[in-house]
């Protein structure tokens, strides 16, 4: 700030001068830089101080989570048996002991610190109905699930921008109106009815997740290209004659990339919900259909691990999209 | 586009009232069997056919449309008044216990909601009887679907703290729950509606979708998600197309339901 100073009298000619002076270039130049250094300060202070807020929230994540999880694994039916009760070559006097060594390792908060440590390894237990450890469905399963989810919010948010773009840029109520009807009628389609009708079809499945993403994020899209493509600048970019493939880049696609991040991030978890019917009925081996074996066989370990992870990958997901913007 | 709204609401009182008669206007109780007729084509008798252990498949479509439609506005009411509750005790304290609340909503708001549901539906026993579903998918829709309402709730009322008539109010000693009842809820209410518009379609769709995962109503009793079972078998669908009745008085009520939301309103 100093050299700042040096320099204004330096330049502009008003050293030791009284009154009313216009600023010469260089203090332009200098107090531009200034601002601009300590816009970028303040810039990385606030990245900082949002990164530290969305790592706190994913600790958070963790610790409730796996307390949630641990204490419906611990309260679920059946846990407390114990197969050796008939055991006949075991004695009253074992048993008695091994009861109340079990009972003591089955109080919650020892239980649930248990559990978050294996957690923490990477070890979610293993599932009741099919005596496999949770991480090794998960990784078998895994694959699948990221495949349809990645095609199913890829083509999601292209149709809700293309719908969304047909409804803001022609101006023509009719394109607005067929827009807005065929989200609409989407939107009244059961995700999992369009799964069936694609499955029975031989269509190929991400397409109807995308089908079932794309009015959900329609309206967003709709609001975001509409606030751009009446923004002034873009307006008098118009008016200079810029072609529209320079406007899209330019005052579109470029002011919208943070918003798109943010909201592909809501696109996958919108997805994912879509997807445990979807895979369900249209009997895809990934993590929907897991799930929902687990709901059925009350297979609480394994529905209770999945629930962890999957609520981990969200808030991981959804706070770098608010990173980003 | 006035016209659409009443068209939409004229709609709605419809099967509201087909709902509310369902006893009245129903050929038959929805559990009759009829053993002499099993999947019958639609006639005279039936009108829309029976179903594979010969039910009335138009009676059970009406009982089905008052289990539905009449269910997840109760439970979208649930979930408001939760929200409200959760959001009021949030919203309403500084500190460690508004951030930790706060920060559930956020932790509740990070698992997808049917995921959510299936976790807290297999903690409880699936084998059921007919009411008891009923009421166990209902009530865990409303449990479940807090989380989003208290966040908008939750905004609303930080930002009225900061409000100069709501100190001006604490300042002259007027009770917090009169201040909640007579100052802060006439706010609210209007976010409340708008977020009771948007959650009955969002659980009548999502009663559809446990139905066909056989994770909602259980039979006999009929709801828009068991009847929609019948799509997975399409040689069903193909010899008998009155199986797709319950799917278009589905899409036909969320379309209107649509139609009445203030955003699609102001889209159109």
């Amino acid at each position: 700030m100093a050299l700042c100073g040096t320099q204004w009298n330096e330049n502009s000619g008003a050293a030791g001068g009284i009154g009313f002076s216009l600023p010469g270039r260089a203090e332009f130049a200098c107090s531009s830089t200034a601002r601009g250094y300590a816009r970028t300060k303040l810039m990385k202070a606030a990245f900082a101080g949002r990164l530290a807020v969305s790592l706190v929230s994913l600790i958070l994540v963790v610790v409730v989570g796996g307390f949630v999880a641990a204490a419906l694994v611990r309260f679920s039916p059946g846990f407390d048996i114990d197969e050796n009760v008939w055991n006949p070559k075991i004695g009253a006097a074992t048993l008695a002991a091994m009861h109340a060594q079990r009972e003591r390792g089955n109080q919650l908060p020892r239980f649930y610190l248990h559990y978050l440590r294996a957690a923490l390894r990477g070890d979610l237990g293993e599932s009741d109905a099919l005596k496999t450890p949770v991480t090794e469905l998960l990784r078998d399963r895994a694959p699948v699930t990221a495949r349809l989810i990645g095609w199913g919010t890829a083509g999601g948010l292209l149709l809700g921008a293309l719908f969304a773009w047909l409804a803001v840029w022609p101006r023509r109520p009719g394109l607005t109106v067929l827009s807005v009807s065929a989200s609409g009628l989407l939107l009244a389609i059961p995700p999992a009815v369009l799964a069936l009708a694609f499955f029975f079809n031989e269509a190929p499945l991400g397409l109807a997740v995308a089908l079932a993403l794309m009015p959900r994020v329609f309206g967003t899209l709709r609001a975001l290209l509409d606030n751009l493509y009446s923004s002034p600048a873009l307006l008098a970019a118009r008016a200079r004659g810029v072609g529209p493939g320079a406007l899209a880049m330019r005052y579109v696609l470029g002011p919208a990339l943070p918003q798109l991040i943010a909201l592909a991030g809501v696109a996958l978890v919108l997805a994912f919900g879509a997807i445990i019917p979807i895979e369900a009925l249209c009997d895809v081996p990934g993590i929907g259909q897991l799930a929902w074996k687990a709901a059925l066989a009350r297979d609480m370990p394994l529905l209770c691990g999945l629930g962890l992870i999957v609520t981990f990958m969200v808030a991981a997901v959804q706070s770098l999209g608010d990173l980003v913007r | 586009m006035k016209w659409l709204r009443r068209v939409a609401w004229g709609v709605l009182l419809l099967v509201g009232l087909c709902a509310l008669a369902a006893p009245a206007i129903a050929p038959y109780p929805y559990d009759r069997q009829f053993r002499d007729a099993p999947a019958a084509p639609p006639g005279g008798r039936f009108p829309m056919g029976t179903d594979e252990v010969g039910r009335d498949r138009l009676s059970r479509l009406i009982y089905a449309t008052r289990v539905s439609a009449m269910l997840a506005p109760a439970a979208a009411a649930v979930s408001i008044v939760l929200a409200l509750l959760i959001a009021g005790a949030a919203g309403g304290r500084d500190g460690l216990a508004g951030h930790a609340l706060s920060g559930f909503t956020t932790i509740c708001l990070s698992l997808p909601w049917i995921f959510l549901f299936i976790i807290l539906r297999a903690q409880l026993p699936l084998n059921t009887g007919p009411l008891a579903s009923v009421l166990l998918t209902f009530g865990l829709m409303g449990v479940a679907g807090w989380a989003w309402p208290a966040r908008v709730f939750g905004a609303s009322i930080r930002q009225m703290r900061q409000s100069g008539w709501l100190m001006q109010a604490r300042a002259a000693g007027v009770a917090g729950w009169r201040i909640a009842a007579v100052q802060a809820w006439p706010h609210l209410r209007t976010l409340a509606v708008a977020q009771f518009r948007v959650l009955v379609p969002a659980y009548i769709l999502s009663e559809a979708s446990l139905g066909l995962l056989g994770l909602g109503v259980a039979d006999p009793l009929p709801s828009w998600g068991n009847l929609l079972q019948d799509l997975q078998h399409p040689d069903v669908v193909k010899e008998n197309p009155w199986v797709l009745a319950p799917l278009g008085l589905l899409m036909i009520v969320m379309i209107c339901l649509e139609a009445l939301q203030p955003s699609r309103e102001a889209a159109l």
